[in-house]
């Protein structure tokens, strides 16, 4: 068949993932701590039709070849870990990392999943829990009869007890980084996995060690920018067009040749 | 039988091939760092002990087009977009070096920068490895230096250079892989020279060449010109048509 229906045809399904992932980045422009991605493409190997360089004859040889590509790929998606704005929620449990650096909150199953949303409640047993009810990492109970609940930027929550004069510190917020954070898996949930290619969590305290420090009573908004958005969707519909003219057009092409030839 | 008729079949023929690289322009719009390829028709006279009268069509890629494509601000210190020529020098999957213009670079967990591919970024001697740092800032001679981790934010530690080299345009080839390389007959002894004059802007990534309108014009184009071929096939086949009718009525 015509090799310009299939070329055609991956530059259609790239530009539809692409299109995928920035439908995603935009619908989840007010998503808390999400990191938007970008879809990375990639040419497809190139078939020698002719080699460049060949001999043509004993004594003289082809100028140039015949290399011909075979489309494009969406490789991978990259996300990007620049830092969201700031939004003051006036919360007492709501932090933002400033600068690098994830929370940690337990999964049900016991493993650690990390994240930059830091909408933190209190449940039931008075424990710091996430939207979803998994508990911060190290665990922080505020107990009964709590006034007011103060966090430092290095993470150390204190709290002012009804009837008792001195503060007492309930524990620490500690934060992670990691060496190559594109590597995490986003799991949903505003959930990130540790991976192979993430490397190891390096636990340390906020403000110290290359960490961010932590913003009591603020949220760090999604990194989407709407209008780069919009104009990434524009270039990916007219790409995804014109692919779709390529197909209908070598289709035309086939018909004609059935039509007019046999 | 009339040999036009080969004719016409191989325009056709050709007319395709030359669509497939015009298809691949267009699907690789939106890849970072893409080169588009130029693909046109040289005649090839048919050699040998007859009256030459024809002449075949023979698509081929005479080059690929080494303009620069658009700048894309992307404000992430990792990507690198190079500003005129001059190319970055990647290690290909074959170990041997390869230039590419595609800067969304990454680190890997052992500290080594890759594209976004996974080929390592050579610098001055080899694959660049990045100790743990807080932040990363690419100069515009390509000089990576980092704020190591816990260090204070005013005393960036050089830690390499990225290699950009700039070789003669002519002596240049895209490979199979889609890294340009240097010609077989261009081919030099040792790495490729450094070019200090290259410039490169961090934040930024380099569009793909393709300028979309073309590569669908052409893609029409062609369309056209194939059904001229094919016209050429069906126009001698009613030749041959009318011929078996002359022998038929002979008969």
């Amino acid at each position: 068949m015509h090799p310009a229906l299939w070329v055609s045809k991956t530059g259609l399904s790239a530009q539809d993932t692409n299109m995928s992932t920035i439908s995603n980045n935009l619908a989840n422009v007010n998503t808390t701590g999400f990191k938007r991605d970008r879809a990375v493409f990639q040419d497809l190997l190139y078939q020698i039709n002719r080699q460049p360089g060949g001999m043509s004859t004993e004594n003289s040889e082809l100028p140039s070849g015949l290399q011909l590509g075979t489309g494009v790929r969406v490789v991978g998606t990259a996300k990007q870990f620049t830092q969201g704005n700031l939004q003051v929620t006036e919360q007492p449990l709501d932090m933002a990392v400033n600068g690098r650096g994830f929370f940690q909150v337990l999964l049900p199953d016991g493993e650690i999943a990390y994240t930059r949303d830091g909408q933190f409640q209190l449940n039931a047993d008075g424990d710091v829990v996430n939207a979803n009810g998994y508990p911060l990492e190290p665990n922080i109970n505020v107990p009964e009869n709590t006034t007011s609940i103060t966090i430092g930027t290095d993470g150390t929550v204190s709290a002012v007890i009804e009837n008792q004069a001195a503060p007492v510190q309930l524990g620490e917020v500690t934060l992670v980084d990691f060496v190559n954070p594109q590597g995490l898996m986003a799991v949903g949930n505003n959930l990130f996995r540790e991976t192979n290619s993430s490397g190891d969590p390096q636990e340390g305290e906020a403000g110290i060690g290359g960490l961010g420090t932590i913003e009591q009573g603020m949220t760090e908004s999604s990194n989407v920018e709407v209008v780069e958005e919009l104009v990434n969707m524009i270039t990916t519909q007219r790409a995804y067009e014109m692919n779709s003219k390529v197909v209908s057009t070598t289709d035309q092409m086939l018909q004609f040749l059935s039509q007019n030839v046999g | 039988m009339d040999k036009s008729i080969f004719i016409g079949m191989s325009g056709a023929k050709q007319t395709m091939l030359a669509q497939q690289a015009h298809a691949n322009n267009l699907a690789n719009v939106n890849t970072t760092g893409f080169k588009r390829d130029f693909a046109q028709a040289r005649s090839m006279p048919v050699f040998g002990e007859h009256f030459p009268t024809r002449a075949y069509a023979m698509t081929e890629r005479p080059g690929t087009d080494l303009s620069a494509g658009a700048m894309m601000e992307t404000g992430r210190a990792l990507d690198v977009a190079i500003g005129g020529e001059g190319w970055l020098s990647v290690q290909a999957q074959t170990g041997e070096e390869v230039l590419t213009r595609s800067g969304s670079l990454n680190v890997d967990v052992n500290g080594m920068l890759r594209t976004a591919t996974g080929e390592p970024v050579l610098g001055n001697g080899g694959p660049v490895a990045l100790p743990p740092y807080d932040s990363l800032v690419i100069g515009q001679d390509g000089t990576v230096s980092i704020v190591p981790v816990g260090g204070p934010p005013d005393q960036l530690v050089e830690v390499d250079r990225l290699k950009l080299v700039n070789p003669p345009q002519d002596a240049l080839m895209k490979g199979t892989d889609g890294f340009v390389r240097r010609k077989p007959d261009q081919a030099i002894d040792g790495a490729e020279p450094l070019d200090a004059s290259v410039r490169l802007q961090s934040g930024f990534l380099e569009a793909s060449n393709v300028n979309a309108v073309e590569e669908m014009i052409s893609n029409l184009e062609l369309a056209r010109q194939y059904e001229m071929q094919v016209k050429v096939m069906q126009t001698a086949k009613s030749n041959s048509d009318a011929t078996a009718r002359l022998l038929q009525n002979l008969g």
